[in-house]
C-alpha cells in the first residue's frame, strides 16, 4: 500500500504513524502541522520527521503562517503546492489518511 | 482524469479543514479531475446560504458557488444539517442533502478518497 498522510496538526504524540507500515509513505504537513517543519524544540527538530518517508510541507500554510520555504529546517522536506497534492495523490500513493 | 472523494467532518467553528477541502477540491478540478464533497458535523455550516464574508475570516460561500458551477458535486449530511437548525429553506442553492449512504456511495467509486475527520 502506498499511503500518504497528511498530518494537520503540532501535536506531538502522533503515535499513529509509528503503526502504519506502508510500502511507501508520504507525509504531508498542512495546516498548524507545517509547524513540524519548521521549529526545533529544545534544540532538536521535530520528532514527526524521523520517520522514513517522502516529506512536503504546504507552501500556502507556511505562508499563512508569516513562514517560507527559508524557515523549513531540513531540506527533505518538499515545499509544494495544492496541485501538487493532487498529482501526488493520484500519482504516487493510492489511499490516504489524515491527522 | 479520476474521481476525487473528499470527506470533511470539520469539529471546531473557525476548524481550517473546510477551507482545505475546498482548495484540494478547486486544485483537482483544475487538473481535470471529478470531484465530490461531503460535508458532515459543523462541516455542515458551509452548506447554509446568505453567510456575511468579514475580513480575515474564512467565508467559502462564493468560492463554493464558483466551483458548483464548474461541477463540483457537493452534498451535506442531512441528519447533521437538521440538527444544528440548518433546514432545507436555508440551504445554499446546488448543494444537495442526503444522508451518510451518499458519501459511501461515492467513494466506492472514486479513484482516491480523501476523508479529513473533525478534531
Amino acid at each position: 500500500m502506498k499511503l500518504v498522510t497528511f498530518v494537520s496538526d503540532y501535536k506531538m504524540t502522533v503515535d499513529t504513524l509509528d503503526r502504519l507500515k506502508p510500502e511507501k509513505l508520504g507525509i504531508i504537513l498542512v495546516q498548524n502541522g507545517v509547524y513540524h517543519a519548521t521549529t526545533k524544540e529544545n534544540g532538536k527538530p521535530s520528532s514527526m520527521l524521523n520517520y522514513s518517508a517522502n516529506y512536503y510541507v504546504l507552501q500556502e500554510d507556511l505562508e499563512t503562517r508569516g513562514l517560507s520555504a527559508a524557515n523549513v529546517i531540513d531540506s527533505k522536506v518538499k515545499v509544494i503546492k495544492y496541485g501538487d497534492i493532487v498529482d501526488l495523490m493520484f500519482n504516487e500513493y493510492d489511499k490516504s489518511a489524515w491527522l | 482524469m479520476g474521481k476525487l472523494t473528499i470527506g470533511c467532518f470539520a469539529s471546531l467553528v473557525g476548524s481550517t479543514n473546510l477551507d482545505f477541502a475546498v482548495k484540494l477540491s478547486a486544485a483537482a478540478m483544475e487538473k481535470g479531475h471529478k470531484v465530490d464533497l461531503w460535508v458532515s458535523g459543523n462541516g455542515t455550516m458551509i452548506s447554509i446560504k446568505d453567510q456575511r464574508a468579514f475580513k480575515d475570516y474564512s467565508s467559502l460561500e462564493k468560492p463554493l458557488k464558483e466551483l458548483m458551477a464548474k461541477g463540483l458535486n457537493v452534498t451535506a449530511c442531512e441528519a447533521c444539517a437538521e440538527s444544528r437548525g440548518y433546514h432545507a429553506d436555508h440551504t445554499l442553492e446546488g448543494v444537495k442533502r442526503f444522508s451518510m449512504d451518499w458519501y459511501l456511495g461515492s467513494a466506492f467509486d472514486a479513484d482516491r478518497l480523501l476523508h479529513i475527520g473533525g478534531e
